[in-house]
């Protein structure tokens, strides 16, 4: 009795470091976004005033806002529709065939996801320049370029997000199906190629069921890391230009804090916390299945 | 039982050591600045004690000549006998900002409007300012001139310095630079072209020039279109229209003089260079400066310091900065040069504003104007044509060929969620323009609609 209380004053003691500082730079900011959401007030503002919802009813009324939610819903939808299938493809045939330079492969899909974004940016802003930029440089063969295409103008800056942040995110992923799809076993695979299956029925019938525990972990992760990364390379390559045609939830928030609204900015940043929120716990509902065992 | 008292020591000294970490260790010896003297002729029995703080953001002209903030401090030191601990950084907002949100302010910052955290205009929109009128009758250091007294005409008569409208300085301003349409002299002189002096010359020019395959304009950034709309204002209407459509009043959008703005502009947006838009962006935006160095396009609106941020980049042969006023909006009518200038200000919040006072009086010292002019930077005061040097002879001449000085900006509103600061509401549609996904009908609506809010929401 006496070694079971010193024990758990030992643990508590051990654990609070940790729940402290977790208490005091996590749950604490936050609770302090939701009460500085309902103030007007700049960031270095001495004085604040309360407006209760007013920020909300405001925001509805926000076309900017409502565009930058719009590009955001398109990227998370887009991204991850994208990258979740290339990385479950490329995973597939990494694990399933018998390749040349299969590490070389892996290596290589995994790269993007050690550089910075900032240097991602940078890669992709020397593809998409209108004049000797990679991508016009190669459609320049078969079309004439007096009219270069312009892949940072307003039509397509949105197209052009989504490539680059797919182009990033596929490591991480691949290298997690290909983690879980290790795990199956090959008798599986054996034994129902025996009974007649090609490649896509295993695909569909047994490595999708099998390793669905770790999808559903990553279509979370998808939609938090769409909305972060989306602003990291807003902020780096587009600025969310032109004319705001870029925007997305959080450099929106961002803006509007530097424009002396940080109540307003606080607003938004409650919105896309409850967003994300309530997406992901809609998607792990939807996805739910009884969790097969091998 | 050995183990479990080593796993609790240790415990025990992490969390002493995130204790110790999180305690405040900025030794700050500054004192109340109570003792500081407000005439600044003498320093040495006031600040021995004093110590203060100044911020700085640095910008091209600390490339120029690295160094020269410190330089000015330690000068400032030595005649006064107040320390300065001095905060140089390029993303100024992001050191000072967070413990300025805690209520550490420094006793000076430097650093202008337009930037795109929009510090400075936080604090002006909060009225968090020090007033710094007396400012002006003070005595330089070391000097036996008031600061008026050497400060160039016009300077504090703008809203940039006198924010409020109500006679009182809370902005000291700092390296001017005249604004205006920077081009390849080399080319024209090459092509025989003359620069243009009314719009209509420049319409000419720009067919000429696009039978060559050459566009007439690009821009960096939008944001680099206040200095052009500005003057622009200026050319059309004067100063009186100026003044109205500034402080936002009523019906301002609908006279003949707004009519005109809107036209050039959406007239300069069919002549832009098409790509301009897709690299008008922070991080592109020199590629678009690039296109005048390659003679792909004639003009850009820019700022003296275009030369230096430009020195490494690769141009076409016999190429030779040139920079025009805006041309005049009908034959023989006046034509305008942006001044564009910093600010350096005292936050209300400072500790130290009497001694914060000297350093701002100092700043205008020849001692301090000559270590700025190394840089390039180039205070606003009187006689400081003579230490000009290179291309900035010809730049600063601009206002001595016929050229008249514009001055003041947008007048300060109290931001209002949905609005838009002035520059997503006049500026930043100039992209689309050019894309052409906005006709001018539509932004000349949404300029109105957005200033009749903003008038409602004036500041002062």
């Amino acid at each position: 009795m006496r070694t079971n209380r010193r024990r758990s004053g030992f643990i508590a003691l051990c654990v609070a470091p940790a729940t402290i500082l977790f208490f005091i730079f996590m749950i604490l900011p936050t609770i302090n976004v939701f009460r500085m959401s309902l103030f007007q007030r700049g960031a270095y503002s001495p004085t604040e005033t309360f407006v209760g919802m007013g920020n909300f009813t405001a925001l509805m009324k926000d076309t900017n806002f409502i565009r930058s939610m719009q590009n955001t819903i398109l990227l998370v939808v887009v991204v991850t529709i994208i990258t979740f299938a290339l990385a479950l493809i490329f995973a597939n045939i990494l694990t399933r065939e018998k390749l040349v330079g299969q590490n070389f492969f892996r290596v290589v899909f995994y790269i993007p996801n050690i550089l910075s974004v900032v240097v991602i940016s940078g890669i992709f802003s020397a593809i998409y320049k209108p004049e000797n930029g990679m991508l016009n440089s190669i459609i320049g063969l078969f079309r004439d370029m007096t009219n270069p295409i312009l892949w940072k103008g307003e039509s397509l800056v949105m197209v052009s997000l989504i490539i680059a942040m797919v182009w990033q995110a596929i490591g991480y992923y691949m290298v997690m199906y290909m983690a879980s799809m290790a795990a199956v076993p090959n008798s599986l695979y054996e034994s129902s190629a025996l009974d007649g299956a090609g490649r896509w029925t295993q695909f569909f019938q047994i490595t999708l069921p099998l390793i669905w525990t770790n999808i559903r972990t990553t279509l979370t992760f998808f939609i938090i890391s769409t909305i972060n990364m989306a602003f990291l390379f807003v902020k780096a390559m587009t600025s969310g230009g032109p004319n705001g045609a870029s925007e997305v939830a959080l450099s929106y928030m961002y803006g509007q804090k530097d424009a002396g609204l940080y109540g307003y900015s606080m607003a938004i940043g409650v919105v896309i916390f409850l967003f994300s929120f309530l997406l992901s716990a809609l998607v792990n509902k939807v996805t739910k299945r009884e969790p097969l065992e091998f | 039982m050995m183990k479990k008292g080593l796993a609790l020591v240790l415990a025990v000294v992490m969390t002493l050591a995130l204790v110790a970490c999180g305690g405040n260790n900025s030794t700050n010896n500054a004192g109340n600045g109570s003792n500081a003297g407000n005439t600044g002729d003498t320093g040495s029995d006031a600040g021995e004690t004093t110590t203060i703080k100044v911020a700085a953001l640095e910008s091209a002209y600390e490339e120029a000549y690295p160094g020269m903030w410190q330089e000015v401090c330690d000068a400032f030191t030595a005649q006064t006998g107040i320390q300065v601990e001095l905060t140089l950084e390029r993303n100024l907002e992001d050191v000072i900002g967070a413990s300025m949100q805690g209520g550490d302010y420094p006793d000076v910052i430097h650093l202008a409007t337009g930037r795109e955290a929009g510090l400075t205009e936080q604090f002006i929109k909060d009225k968090n300012i020090a007033d710094i009128t007396d400012v002006l009758s003070m005595t330089v250091p070391g000097e036996d001139v008031t600061v008026a007294d050497k400060l160039a005409g016009g300077f504090t008569d703008t809203a940039l310095t006198n924010p409020y409208g109500d006679g009182k300085t809370y902005l000291a301003p700092m390296f001017y630079s005249p604004c205006g349409l920077f081009y390849n002299a080399g080319l024209f002189e090459e092509k025989g072209w003359d620069v243009p002096t009314t719009w209509d010359e420049m319409w000419e020019l720009g067919d000429k020039a696009a039978a060559e395959g050459i566009s007439l304009f690009t821009y960096p950034t939008t944001g680099y279109f206040d200095a052009f709309l500005y003057a622009l204002m200026y050319t059309v209407g004067g100063p009186e229209f100026f003044n109205e459509a500034t402080t936002y009043a009523e019906g301002v959008w609908d006279t003949p003089e707004a009519q005109q703005c809107f036209d050039i502009i959406n007239k300069l947006a069919s002549y832009t260079n098409p790509i301009t838009p897709a690299q008008a962006n922070d991080q592109d935006f020199t590629m678009n400066q690039q296109l005048v160095l390659d003679n792909k396009a004639l003009f850009m609106p820019n700022g003296t310091w275009i030369v230096g941020e430009m020195a490494e980049a690769p141009r076409a042969e016999g190429f030779q900065w040139g920079m025009t006023a805006l041309p005049a909006a009908t034959e023989g009518g006046d034509r305008y040069s942006y001044t564009w200038f910093e600010q350096a200000w005292i936050p209300a919040g400072a500790q130290n504003i009497d001694a914060a006072k000297q350093f701002l009086a100092f700043l205008y010292s020849d001692t301090a104007c000559e270590i700025f002019a190394k840089g390039g930077a180039i205070q606003p005061v009187l006689g400081v044509a003579d230490m000009l040097e290179g291309d900035n002879v010809m730049f600063y001449s601009i206002y001595d060929n016929g050229a008249k000085a514009a001055m003041g900006n947008f007048a300060a509103y109290t931001a209002v969620p949905g609005l838009g600061t002035v520059r997503e509401v006049f500026l930043d549609p100039v992209n689309s323009l050019v894309e052409g996904t906005l006709t001018e009908e539509e932004w000349i609506a949404n300029v109105k609609a957005a200033s009749d809010q903003m008038r409602a929401n004036l500041v002062g």
